[in-house]
């Protein structure tokens, strides 16, 4: 056999190994608390457990797409958490309409239907069900006659008011599926859909040429130039598609340089490095950190987009600098000089004047949440309608929306609210003495998971998993000094974005790998370097600079 | 990611290596290969080609021994694995007849007279190398700076854009 045959088996066989690993492992976590009882631990929050193992499995293996597995998430939780799921809902004890009494406000019951002698419990249309005050005035027989204001025909009530499937609260299915159209998930399709226009009308090239123009030909300016224009664009823009469109104005403009120039591995490699790492300024920056917010927004903290941007702004510009000095020390140009010839000047269309008279004012309103109050979750919307309302995008543009990237982040979200309102949040936290550990040591630690796993997994699934353990950490942070948990999901959602060692770490460095310019030893020196380098600033800011915004 | 290939057919030896000099810039991200006949041709497409990446552009001329180009290009075109080649003619005879059934049945892409100038050829060559990997290619990125770059460029912006894993 070939040797590239050979290779293509070898990694037919790690993907099959890995994916099946992924199915079993997953199978096995889902059935694990119908088969093991954790004391503590109530019903919905052992089947939540399931979930979340199957969930954990799924997105490390990627036996399935990681948005197929978000989808999952919510799919199983209406299936099996919800009131009007088949589990609750089959599981349902009887339900009888109460018989009028003599007296008007009176009724007759079955007395199984009393759970102490003042409360029913009677079913509702949506949700699960609902506790009823009732006082009981007679026995007749096996019923009982009762009193109630909240009772009329026309109700169902319970006839087993002990039943497992009242005390385990279930939630309206409703608020599941809720999570595709969260908040957040606005804010993020707001973001999204200034990106697509501003691509459309050609501003992210605009705006590279205003940043790189006036630096001349110098290739170490140059470098500094692209690293700021990409780490700029991806702020507003995804990582990957940054990466993307500036990939078709670098590459082009290396070809003209010697084959062994490492100053062409420098400009290319500026642009996955300013992109991963441009996307922490902002909230809609990057998937990360809208699930951080979402997470912190369940929890009780509100981050506004002005504070995000106050808080990680620092870390983003010194790791910039310090990216273009790794760079420049890593691979010297060799040439002198470097022609750029870029041409796209700003747009003065109508239709694109249209989109920065939009895009500024969200951008202003979104800076100013403070001062007006209006959350930046609403503000997100101000696009989505006047995009195409004022036929600046058109169906094409949100048809070409990211949906499966919404997805993969409901389903998080979904996830994150299950465990907390299921109470597996408080049970892992349980499980941990949490007491002999110091606030600031959690955060790292919870830091340096995320920047670990992000160098294997998608930074959007790491932030996902971990979440949920700073959120429980967070439930008892009263009994632990110097934790603040606005300071550990911000760590946790930027030390994901320092994870770019690899060329599996994120889709910019895969991109940067496909242009055939790098070898994977640049790409690993250079991310590696920075990635630590980054890591040690969100050590210091998470310890010094984050905790000063905490209320 | 299979590697795409330019064939130059060509019976006249300083023809042949006339056509191969003028390919040279491509020859790192598009290996060349070449052939005198139609049965060498087709040998190197099935034996070497095939079995490694895919045919992206044939430079053929039609009067050869045995037989003729034109025809070859017709049998590449019947070829579901081939079809998608872009096929260039470079010929100083080629009869009318024998153009229309090129364009027909073979899907010509462009025809080139003999005598030719380099950055012509050249020119024809990228523009259809170009077509090819838009046409074929998942990813364009690895093939910057040696195709036309703007229409690339535009593939790359017209797709939607993704919004991170």
């Amino acid at each position: 056999m070939s040797k590239a045959a050979r290779r293509e088996w070898r990694d037919l066989l790690f993907m099959k190994t890995k994916r099946l690993l992924g199915i079993v492992l997953g199978l096995a976590g889902f059935a694990l608390p119908f088969f093991v009882q954790f004391p503590g631990l109530g019903f919905t929050g052992h089947v939540t457990l399931g979930i979340f193992l199957l969930a954990a499995a799924f997105w490390l293996f990627e036996p399935v797409p990681i948005y197929t597995t978000s989808v999952l998430v919510i799919f199983l939780e209406v299936l099996l958490l919800s009131a009007e799921g088949p589990l609750f809902n089959f599981a349902q004890p009887p339900r009888v309409p109460p018989q009028m009494a003599a007296n008007p406000g009176e009724f007759l019951l079955p007395a199984s239907a009393l759970l102490s002698d003042t409360a029913v419990f009677v079913a509702k249309k949506e949700g699960g069900p609902e506790k009823v005050a009732v006082e009981k005035l007679e026995t007749v027989g096996a019923q009982v006659r009762v009193r109630a204001t909240g009772l009329s025909t026309n109700s169902a009530v319970l006839t087993e008011p002990a039943h497992w499937t009242v005390k385990e609260k279930p939630t309206a299915y409703r608020n599941y599926f809720a999570a595709l159209a969260d908040p957040i998930i606005i804010l993020f399709l707001g973001g999204c859909l200034l990106a697509d226009a501003s691509v459309k009308y050609r501003l992210d090239r605009a705006l590279t040429r205003m940043f790189l123009k006036p630096l001349g030909s110098s290739p170490r300016l140059i470098i500094l130039g692209l690293l700021v224009a990409t780490g700029t664009l991806s702020a507003f823009m995804s990582n990957t598609a940054t990466t993307a469109m500036m990939m078709t104005v670098v590459l082009p403009l290396i070809a003209s340089l010697d084959r062994d120039d490492p100053l062409r591995i420098a400009v290319v490699l500026a642009i996955p490095v300013g992109a991963n790492i441009g996307g922490i300024a902002t909230p809609i920056g990057t998937p990360p950190n809208a699930i951080a917010l979402a997470a912190l927004t369940k929890a009780g903290v509100s981050v506004p987009f002005v504070t995000w941007v106050i808080m990680a702004l620092p870390i983003v510009v010194v790791t910039l600098l310090f990216s273009w000095v790794v760079l420049l020390k890593l691979f010297p140009a060799r040439t002198r000089a470097l022609n750029l010839d870029l041409a796209d000047e700003f747009d003065r269309s109508p239709r694109a004047i249209g989109l920065y008279v939009v895009f500024g004012l969200t951008a202003l309103l979104w800076f100013t949440e403070n001062q007006h109050g209006i959350s930046s979750n609403i503000v997100a919307f101000l696009p989505v309608v006047a995009l195409p309302m004022f036929g600046i995008v058109g169906k094409k543009e949100i048809h070409a929306l990211p949906w499966d990237v919404f997805w993969l982040m409901a389903g998080g979200i979904s996830l994150g609210t299950a465990i907390k309102t299921t109470g597996l949040a408080e049970w892992m936290v349980a499980q941990v003495q949490w007491s002999s550990l110091s606030g600031y040591g959690i955060i790292l630690g919870l830091a340096l998971l995320s920047f670990a796993l992000a160098n294997f997994l998608s930074h959007t699934v790491t932030v996902t998993l971990l979440a949920p353990i700073a959120i429980s950490v967070g439930a008892v942070a009263g009994q632990i000094a110097g934790f603040d948990l606005a300071t550990a999901l911000i760590a946790v959602a930027v030390a994901s974005s320092y994870g770019m060692t690899l060329p599996i770490s994120t889709p910019p460095n895969a991109i940067a790998m496909g242009s055939g310019v790098l070898e994977t030893r640049h790409l690993v020196k250079a991310g590696s370097v920075i990635g630590l380098g980054g890591m040690a600033l969100v050590l210091v800011l998470a310890k010094f600079y984050w905790p000063l915004f905490a209320r | 990611m299979k590697p795409i290939y330019i064939l130059c057919v060509e019976d006249e030896p300083e023809v042949l290596a006339a056509v191969i000099r003028d390919l040279a810039p491509f020859e790192e991200k598009f290996p060349i290969e070449s052939a005198t006949t139609v049965a060498e041709a087709r040998s190197v497409v099935e034996d070497v080609i095939l079995k490694r990446g895919q045919l992206g552009v044939v430079v053929c001329d039609h009067i050869l021994p045995g037989e003729d180009g034109v025809s070859f290009l017709v049998r590449l075109q019947q070829d579901a694995r081939t079809a998608p080649a872009r096929k260039i003619l470079l010929t100083a005879q080629a009869g009318l007849a024998a153009t229309i059934e090129a364009v027909n049945r073979a899907g010509l892409n462009h025809y080139l007279a003999k005598p030719w100038q380099p950055d012509e050829l050249r020119a024809v060559v990228r523009r259809q190398l170009t077509d090819f990997v838009l046409e074929n290619e998942p990813t364009v990125f690895p093939y910057f700076g040696v195709l036309e770059d703007d229409r690339l460029t535009e593939k790359v912006r017209r797709q939607p854009l993704p919004g991170d894993e």
